[in-house]
């Protein structure tokens, strides 16, 4: 038998959004799977000669789906550049707005993307597979909750900093506008709500998926497991934090490997290139490019919510560590290798997430009127980093002495994770293809397995609408399609 | 929700990723000409972030550009709502159009009546880069007149009524 192709290919309006070749060799079997996604192009570019200070907005604009997380990473690095501490009161409101950030992107993507293949089930046939089936399963009155305290985040985002999806808040040293005492009433109703909706969430997703123990199998097969290293932001106590703090790694068992503040980000991370992907994969430099395989010689490494509970030593508020010590009774110990329990840690983050709100809130600083400390540095360097939702996030700047951009570099959340993805398509596609045999479902499976990331790629976002067909391509060695299977 | 006109023209895109900017360019010349009578939105989102700017709205054109790579740059189609399948997307950021109208109608929320799709051909939409591709930017007259017909048309009715 010829080597066969097979090929996934979501076409959006954005042509080869992503897309999975798969090559069988003469037995059938899978010999390597690609996953290629686009890249944007001429970031550099159009950053070089632009005042520092415009970076915080021009980041945000370029993603519509982590500005937020851009814009922090960015007014992060201006600290960084213009050698000045944002006060308490400015690194407070940052905090809360981030935390906002991160409790409705995790929440979107818990029951819309996380929705489909955990609440209503990888198996249910397509046409149940999307949000609306989610809404069957959980009840109207749940999903009109999840669309509402979504709404109600952004909203208060906005109110604090511009437009959610615009960010105008960050400015080295500080913020732009700070809470005003006459919306905490409101913002402290809100930050209750947000707690009740987090453990609504947890229940949700422990009533349906840990009461099933074909979940449970799903989640720990081996299919969707790979035992790499794992990064995540920590605070002083080594809890997990989002906005600030060390990157902390650990190693495959579980031992602190590197704890190193954002500035020195280049000593720990590098980026290794392949001539079939746009995508540069990261991995830790000390340790060495070995290829697309896991343990303790490879340096590839995770991000995003699973990997920072296993580089943390818990979280950082109450009800979260309640949830994390749940999560490990049940799949650990530590860490977790599991690429499917992402979306239990996202869950456990969401709880996170929503006591710092309020935390934040009930705290009197939080409305104070000291909203800026003024840089006086001359700028030259300038590296921040946070958590976006999707994993550890960078912004990179050098400037000349009027603090004109020289030169930009950025390595986004999905970067981190982009190894273990490639490494998790090719192991459900050689589960799923034997012998020329195409089990059942396969598209699924193989997304799957990038799917529990979250990943956005490109950083190019908003699709007209559902131009999302998959389309399943089986290639003989002469590049001719034998078969097409369309979704 | 009080946000003004009971019409909307939805523009999909970034204005710093080149030709992905065409929705949006349109959209503000559309709002020089239809202030005040017709709500006018950018956004650089997609799904469920969607359905916050349809909901409580009469009538929705949503313009986007789209790289099919069957047409050539700068031809602008208009494409019925229902021909965007339903499908599972990569990310909950990119759930789809009839997703999202099911998502609202089950919710309860107000959809709109009326829902048109207009979109333009594009050819780089990869490149951060604050300029349009010549052959997109020649075509804009005509995305911005086919726009202006469907609204005038709109409008035309409501008047008459």
């Amino acid at each position: 038998m010829d080597t066969r192709r097979i090929t996934v290919d979501p076409i959006t309006r954005l042509e080869g959004h992503g897309k999975i070749d798969i090559f069988l060799d003469e037995r059938g079997d899978v010999e390597r799977a690609f996953f290629q996604v686009p890249e944007l192009r001429g970031f550099e570019v159009f950053s070089v000669g632009r005042p520092a200070e415009d970076m915080p907005q021009i980041t945000s604009r370029i993603c519509g789906v982590c500005p937020t997380a851009h814009h922090m990473a960015a007014t992060k690095a201006l600290d960084a550049l213009y050698s000045v501490e944002p006060t308490p009161t400015a690194r407070k409101v940052r905090e809360l707005v981030y935390n906002a950030f991160m409790l409705e992107d995790h929440a979107l993507h818990v029951y819309v993307l996380g929705g489909p293949d955990f609440i209503v089930g990888p198996d249910a046939p397509p046409s149940l597979r999307n949000v609306s089936g989610v809404i069957a399963k959980v009840g109207a009155d749940a999903g009109r909750r999840v669309i509402s305290m979504r709404r109600r985040l952004r909203e208060l985002i906005g109110r604090i900093g511009g437009k959610a999806i615009h960010p105008v808040l960050g400015l080295p040293g500080g913020v732009a506008k700070g809470v005003s005492p006459e919306d905490l009433p409101a913002f402290r109703a809100l930050a209750d709500e947000a707690v009740d909706f987090a453990r609504f969430t947890l229940r949700v997703f422990r009533d349906l998926v840990l009461g099933n123990d074909a979940y449970l199998r799903m989640i720990t097969a081996e299919a969707y497991t790979h035992r790499t290293y794992s990064m995540g932001m920590v605070d002083a106590r080594n809890r997990v934090d989002f906005y600030d703090g060390d990157l902390r790694v650990v190693d495959p068992e579980g031992s602190e490997y590197a704890k190193f503040p954002a500035h020195r980000y280049l000593d720990f991370v590098a980026e290794h290139v392949e001539p079939w992907s746009y995508v540069k994969f990261c991995y830790l430099k000390p340790v060495g490019w070995k290829g697309f395989v896991d343990g303790r010689d490879s340096g590839v490494y995770s991000v995003a919510p699973m990997a920072r509970l296993n580089a943390s030593e818990g979280m950082a508020t109450e009800e979260a560590q309640a949830a994390h010590d749940e999560l490990y009774a049940a799949l650990g110990p530590k860490p977790v290798h599991y690429t499917l329990a992402n979306h239990w840690a996202r869950v456990v983050e969401m709880v996170q997430a929503a006591e710092r709100i309020r935390d934040l809130l009930a705290d009197p600083e939080i409305a104070g009127a000291d909203l800026r400390n003024l840089p006086t540095a001359v700028p030259r360097v300038g590296v921040g980093a946070v958590e976006a939702p999707r994993g550890t996030l960078f912004h990179h700047y050098e400037t000349d002495g009027d603090g004109r951009i020289v030169r930009a570099n950025l390595i986004v959340a999905t970067q981190g994770n982009s190894a273990r993805m490639a490494m998790g398509v090719e192991k459900a596609a050689k589960e799923m293809i034997r012998g020329g045999e195409v089990r059942e479902g396969l598209l699924n499976r193989v997304e799957m397995a990038f799917r529990a990331y979250d990943p956005c790629h490109g950083c190019a976002t908003h699709s007209l609408p559902g131009q999302v067909p998959l389309v399943l391509r089986i290639l003989d060695r002469a590049g001719r399609v034998i078969d097409e299977i369309r979704r | 929700m009080t946000r003004g006109p009971a019409d909307l023209v939805l523009a999909l895109g970034n204005d710093l990723l080149g030709d992905d900017a065409a929705g949006p360019l349109a959209a503000r010349t559309l709002a020089s000409r239809y202030r005040d009578r017709v709500a006018i939105v950018e956004s650089g989102e997609a799904g469920l972030a969607l359905l916050e700017l349809i909901e409580g709205r009469r009538r929705v054109l949503i313009l986007d550009s789209i790289r099919s790579g069957a047409f050539p740059p700068g031809t602008v189609r208009e494409m019925a709502p229902e021909s965007f399948r339903g499908v599972l997307a990569p990310s909950p950021h990119y759930a789809g159009l009839p997703e999202v109208l099911a998502l609202g109608r089950r919710l309860g929320s107000e959809m709109p009546g009326e829902l048109r799709v207009l979109s333009i051909e594009v050819e780089d939409p990869f490149t951060i880069r604050e300029a349009l591709s010549p052959a997109v930017a020649s075509a804009m007259p005509r995305f911005v007149e086919a726009a202006a017909g469907i609204l005038d048309d709109w409008l035309a009715a409501s008047a008459g009524r």
